[in-house]
């Protein structure tokens, strides 16, 4: 019996999408067609639109952008400067506009190459400066402070939107479907990426995510999604200038997204209607209510910590149910291990320095295929910056790391786990935004792998690697609410759902108590038995001395000792190296 | 008393349930007003209030609008295009006002200019872009000589009366800068006079000092200036002294604002600038300009005389017409003749534009001196 | 050549105003590791004090000038109070919000309780400037490029010189182990947003003569300060002050130089520059992380 996709909690909401246009289609029927309820519900439509592509960039990615409002604009001046200048029909103009925006965007994330938090935020707050200035001065082409007026409402087979109704159902439905798609795309492959990104972006690179791409796609999202929101504005108020795209608009829509909630789109629908209503309830209070207006923000943000739809679905969320089903076994687990003596992975004089200090210097080592190969040494004698060059987290300095007949001295970290690299990291690594199963899922997703295309498939390896380690029960947990011993066993399971080749293990047993190391080395054991090549830095020798079959010592970046276990802890140096020379005794 | 999630959740949800609440309509005639109350120019809103409140007072003393009381309902606009079209809107779900009044800000006033086609009543507006009484729009009336008359003026007076042939026009890169200065750049090219320099500026900037040594550079006899913000007028006003340039400087309205004045000091002494409003270019005037200064102890300018004289005239059409059906209004306000109210002598031409001249008035010490006034006949 | 120098001083001058706003942001960036989105309103607020002061109190300037700075300390602690520390375990994006509604609180309240008016207050100098040769120095630029100086110089005694600049720079690098050393961590943070207040207080008093007192005196000049803190090298205090010196200069001479109304663009263009070619600014360091 198969796993049920449903419980794996995989659904796609299509027909539920199909029930929300038709319904607000009629709310957009019975709501007023004009005048100023008309000017509210349209400003929420269209701005929501907006703030659900900052929960993309912001939400899901993690990338901070004040240029929203920039994109808004521009999907806006390309239906009002299409239409009015060169003729154009308001679906093509708007499609001008939204394609403006999204090359700009993916320009933006260009950005994002060496930057993040602060220095990206100052990028964007750039762009959206430049973008005003320009809307503003060059009048040849913006109209210029002038604004733009008398834009068309579209026609379309026939249909015409220019009543107040028709208008506004058509802002409803596009709300709900961009709702729906962004929705969508968090429980998503590409959904799933960003997200790893912005919880570590570090270990979503060593899984397999084009960590930049993934950025650079994630800020073209978002500023297609602001475009088409700013053309329905324009279409909407049939007048707009450079005045409402500033960088004031930027930070209502980036505040709209953070009050409501950035994670969830139905979180910034709630946000977007709050502070569009907000001003207009507090109009009473005349000159006072902007200062209330602030004030009520900062209590917001203080005593509703996960914006408001955080707070709403506190109340609703639902039980973790363990998801039941058999699942095909990790396609591992039907290989038999024998050691070889092919060489997976040989490093040749590595050496890594910062600066002047020498963390690896010259550094000599070879993993045999189906075999655990340990790596030890004191503290600071360079394992940890060693695994971090194997990996691709740090360029070396000179030297070369060869996988698998590969040289990928210099490739990126998710080429390198493409090409069957798998790690752990010694302060543990997991994704936190996102459930148990989720994380595995990413491990087992990542290009390349034998099921990546199937979702379906996916869900299953992932499954079966939870399996493996005895975590299925915990699938539908935050992976924050496990042991700390259980979430290193979830990045065991997510680098093994990537069918990995060999296997990194930074320093796995830190943290563990007996009991759990004990498991440890059992499931190590395990994995040997199915042919798995395994490097693990530790410095646990009980667990070194059952599991290892060969072992290399480092000492201040240089290797002091390589070969089987009973010499190499006997050699004179590595004792030296960890318990000092011994003393002169006074006679 | 801490405050529990689910009391927030409930403030939440009876907040949104909340009816907009209106006024109990009393019986009165009421005219929707939008003004800046917050945001840049927000004195001037202040102004604006003194202005209508004088107007309310004149008019209901006089036995009001067809007997009954005469009502200004106010909403923000914030100073921005959005809130003025959010303001506007607001005051005709109302649905009790009778005619409108909007704002001295051209952008704003395009910003809520289809919002007035649709809704078919009069709307007064003080902006002076020239295109909004020629967009087809029948329902706007301005109550103020619009920008082709300023520029004329300008040009007139500079060229002509002070005989200055060598022009730097310093203007704000806005809307309304920018139509001033294609307006006087086409006046001075009527009276064949090239610019040597134009040179425009961003609103609400920190230093002038690049535009101040470029018209140092240029070498002119005299300058003219569309500015929009006091602040920026202050500024360059006062970098302008401090770097020598003292040749004679005639403005549009905002350099003769009582805040341009009270900010820049004696840097603006002896400069003209073209005033649609000033005391002493009438009789009408000089009462509104006495009564305004006893009761609110500053000087008045136009930010408050535009929105009083469109009060009056929208009463007095009232009245002559016998109704506040919107066309009637219309046909009355369009039949006025020669009314003499603060800012000059209406005479309402099919576009809606009631005035065509400009006072020329002249910065004597921190006083306004009234020098000429220069009327079109188109 | 005399446009050039001109150029140059105001340039400088400007420059001055964007470090002084700057260097108030540094020092909540290294202390509490906020990023103050209100920092421009407290340049506002002083400036309101010292018109209260001057204007309506009729007090001599220096008597004035140090009343608001007192009375800039202490809103410093109350702004800490409110926006900081309830939010201070939940990370920064909720605190940048909090600032954002500060700041648009601040903004309103001053506008309801002082009217829109903009208000004059007069150099502190008397003498309106010296001229020294094709250039005119006004006294009040001076004023302020001198403020810098000196205020920079007393903030690197304080911090490098002092035990109380030691336990200020423990208390931002870790606030863990510097509260197990004993250090109050709750008194440092809290000194900081009130030397930071000050700071941006003063900045707003030496500017206010120049831009005139006005509610959205400091929302422009705080988005600057802030692009200088980046190009100086962002948590960096020498790189505040040289950042917002030659961002004062770039944008001027840009402006006159090539376009007058792009000017603003300028100075972003110069940011996005930096942050291309050399994110960590001019003086700061690489932060990576430690896998």
């Amino acid at each position: 019996m198969s796993v049920n996709l449903a419980s794996a909690r995989v659904w796609r909401g299509t027909p539920q999408a199909i029930v929300a246009c038709a319904a607000v289609i009629g709310l957009a029927l019975i709501a007023p067609g004009e005048g100023y309820y008309l000017n509210i519900l349209m400003q929420a439509a269209t701005y929501a639109i907006a703030v659900s592509g900052l929960v993309i960039v912001l939400g899901y990615c993690g990338q901070i952008s004040i240029a929203q409002a920039a994109f808004f604009g521009i999907g806006a001046y390309g239906v009002a400067i299409g239409t009015a200048d060169f003729g154009l029909g308001f679906f093509p103009a708007m499609l001008c506009g939204v394609g403006a925006a999204g090359l700009l965007g993916l320009i933006l994330g260009l950005g994002s190459l060496r930057l993040g938090g602060h220095y990206l935020a100052m990028v964007t707050i750039s762009f959206q400066q430049i973008m005003t200035l320009f809307a503003t001065n060059w009048i040849s082409f913006t109209h210029g402070p002038d604004g733009i007026r008398n834009i068309p409402r579209p026609t379309l087979w026939g249909l015409s939107f220019q009543n107040g109704h028709a208008f506004l159902a058509l802002c409803f439905v596009s709300l709900v479907l961009v709702t729906w798609m962004v929705w969508r795309l968090k429980t998503g492959r590409l959904g799933r990426a960003m997200q790893a990104v912005r919880d570590n972006e570090l270990a979503a690179g060593t899984c397999g995510i084009n960590v930049f791409a993934t950025k650079v796609i994630a800020f073209g999202m978002s500023a297609v999604v602001g475009g088409v929101g700013g053309a329905l504005f324009a279409g909407g108020f049939q007048y707009i200038s450079p005045d409402q795209f500033t960088f004031a608009e930027s930070i209502v829509l980036l505040t709209m997204a953070l009050l409501g909630g950035a994670q969830s789109p139905f979180g910034s629908l709630v946000g977007t209607m709050l502070l569009v209503m907000l001003p207009e309830w507090l109009r009473f209070l005349k000159q006072v209510y902007l200062a209330v207006y602030g004030a009520a923000v900062i209590l917001i943000m203080v005593f509703l910590p996960d914006g408001l739809w955080g707070l709403m679905l506190d109340r609703v969320i639902r039980r973790a149910k363990p998801i039941v089903g058999t699942v095909a076994p990790l396609p591992l687990l039907s290989e038999h291990g024998v050691e070889s003596d092919e060489i997976v992975l040989k490093v040749e004089g590595l050496a890594k320095h910062f600066g002047g200090v020498k963390a690896l210097d010259g550094v000599d080592l070879a993993v045999r295929r189906g075999s655990v190969h340990a790596l030890i040494g004191p503290n600071g004698s360079g394992k940890s910056t060693f695994i971090n060059v194997v990996t691709g987290l740090y360029k070396p300095t000179s030297g070369r790391v060869i996988f698998m007949g590969q040289d990928l001295t210099q490739a990126a970290p998710y080429v390198r786990n493409r090409a069957g690299l798998a790690r752990t990291y010694q302060n543990i690594r997991v994704f936190r935004g996102m459930t148990v199963l989720e994380n595995v899922m990413v491990g087992a997703e990542r290009p390349g792998n034998d099921i990546a295309e199937n979702p379906a498939a996916v869900v299953e390896r992932a499954l079966a690697a939870l399996d493996f380690v005895g975590l299925r029960g915990d699938a539908h947990k935050q992976v924050g609410t496990l042991s700390y011993g259980h979430q290193r066993y979830v990045e065991i399971a997510r680098g093994l759902a990537a069918s990995p080749q060999t296997l990194l293990l930074d320093e796995p047993a830190a943290g563990l108590n007996m009991t759990e190391k004990h498991e440890l080395g059992e499931l190590l054991r395990r994995l040997k038995g199915h042919g798995m090549t395994i490097l693990i830095i530790d410095h646990d020798m009980n667990l070194v001395e059952q599991v290892a079959d060969h072992i290399t010592v480092l000492n201040f970046g240089r290797r002091i000792a390589d070969g089987l276990p009973n010499e190499v802890l006997a050699h004179p140096d590595v004792i030296a190296a960890y318990l000092g020379e011994p003393r002169n005794e006074a006679a | 008393m801490l405050i529990t999630r689910r009391t927030a959740l409930l403030g939440t949800a009876l907040a949104a349930a909340t009816p907009l609440r209106f006024a109990h309509a009393e019986d009165t005639i009421k005219i929707g007003g939008i003004a800046p109350i917050t945001g840049p120019a927000a004195e001037a809103g202040k102004f604006m209030q003194y202005g209508a409140n004088m107007a309310l007072d004149a008019i209901n003393a006089k036995g009001g609008v067809l007997g009954k009381k005469m009502e200004w309902v106010v909403e923000d606009d914030a100073t921005t295009n959005p809130g003025a079209v959010l303001g506007f809107s607001r005051l005709v779900a109302r649905g009790d006002c009778v005619a409108y009044t909007s704002s001295i800000r051209s952008t704003q006033v395009n910003a809520v200019a289809p919002d007035v086609l649709k809704l078919a009543r009069p709307v007064m507006f003080g902006g002076t872009d020239p295109s909004l009484t020629h967009a087809g729009n029948p329902w706007l009336f301005r109550t103020r000589p619009n920008d082709s008359f300023s520029a004329r003026v300008i040009a007139d007076f500079g060229a002509t009366t002070l005989g200055k042939k060598k022009w730097v026009i310093v203007h704000s890169t806005d809307a309304f800068g920018s139509n001033g200065m294609k307006a006087l750049v086409e006046s001075l090219d009527k009276l064949g006079i090239k610019p040597v320099l134009v040179q425009g500026y961003t609103n609400q900037q920190t230093d002038f000092t690049p535009v101040v040594l470029a018209v140092k550079e240029a070498q002119p006899d005299v300058i003219g200036s569309y500015f929009t913000f006091e602040n920026d007028l202050g500024i360059f006003a006062r970098q302008l002294r401090q770097l020598g340039v003292t040749v004679p400087w005639v403005g549009s309205p905002s350099i003769i604002n009582t805040t341009s004045m009270k900010l820049a000091g004696p840097t603006l002494w002896g400069t003209y600038g073209v005033a649609d409003y000033n005391q002493d270019s009438s009789p009408e005037a000089r009462a509104y300009f006495d009564e305004y200064v006893k009761r609110y102890k500053v000087n008045p300018d136009n930010q408050s005389t535009w929105l009083y004289d469109a009060l009056m005239i929208l009463a007095k059409a009232m009245n002559d017409a016998k109704s506040t059906e919107p066309q009637a209004i219309r046909a009355a306000i369009l039949a006025i003749k020669g009314y003499k109210g603060t800012e000059g002598t209406y005479t309402f031409d099919e576009n809606g534009d009631g005035l065509r001249g400009y006072n020329v008035v002249r910065n004597e010490k921190g006083q306004v001196v009234f020098d000429k006034h220069i009327d079109f006949a188109s | 050549m005399a446009t050039f120098l001109q150029l140059l001083f105001t340039g400088l001058g400007i420059g001055a105003i964007y470090a002084l706003v700057a260097l108030g942001f540094v020092l909540l960036i290294r202390a509490a590791n906020v990023v103050n989105f209100a920092q421009g309103q407290f340049a506002m607020l002083g400036a309101y004090f010292l018109v209260i002061g001057i204007n309506v109190l009729e007090l001599p300037y220096p008597v004035a000038i140090v009343m608001s700075v007192v009375l800039m300390a202490a809103f410093g602690v109350i702004f800490a109070g409110a926006t900081y520390w309830p939010l201070r375990h939940r990370g920064g994006l909720p605190v940048i919000i909090s600032t954002i509604g500060a700041s648009i609180f601040l903004e309103n309240t001053v506008l309801v309780l002082y009217g829109p008016s903009p208000e004059v207050l007069p150099n502190l100098f008397d003498s309106p400037g010296i001229q020294v040769g094709p250039v005119f120095m006004d006294s009040q630029y001076l004023a302020i490029l001198v403020s810098a100086v000196l205020l920079v110089g007393l903030q690197y005694l304080i911090f490098e010189k002092t035990l109380l600049g030691k336990k200020l720079q423990a208390t931002s690098q870790d606030k863990e182990m510097a509260s197990l050393l004993g250090i109050p961590v709750a008194g440092m943070i809290l000194f900081t947003f009130a030397y930071s207040s000050m700071l941006g207080g003063i900045a707003g008093m030496l500017v206010a003569p120049v831009l005139f007192v006005s509610v959205g005196m400091g929302g422009l000049i705080a988005l600057k300060a802030f692009a200088a803190n980046i190009i100086g090298g962002y948590g960096s205090i020498p790189g505040a002050i040289l950042g917002g010196l030659s961002l004062g200069v770039a944008e001027t001479m840009g402006a006159s130089y090539i376009s007058v109304p792009y000017k603003d663009a300028f100075a972003f263009a110069m940011l996005l520059m930096f942050l291309m070619v050399r994110p960590q600014g001019l003086f700061g360091e690489k932060i990576s992380e430690k896998a």
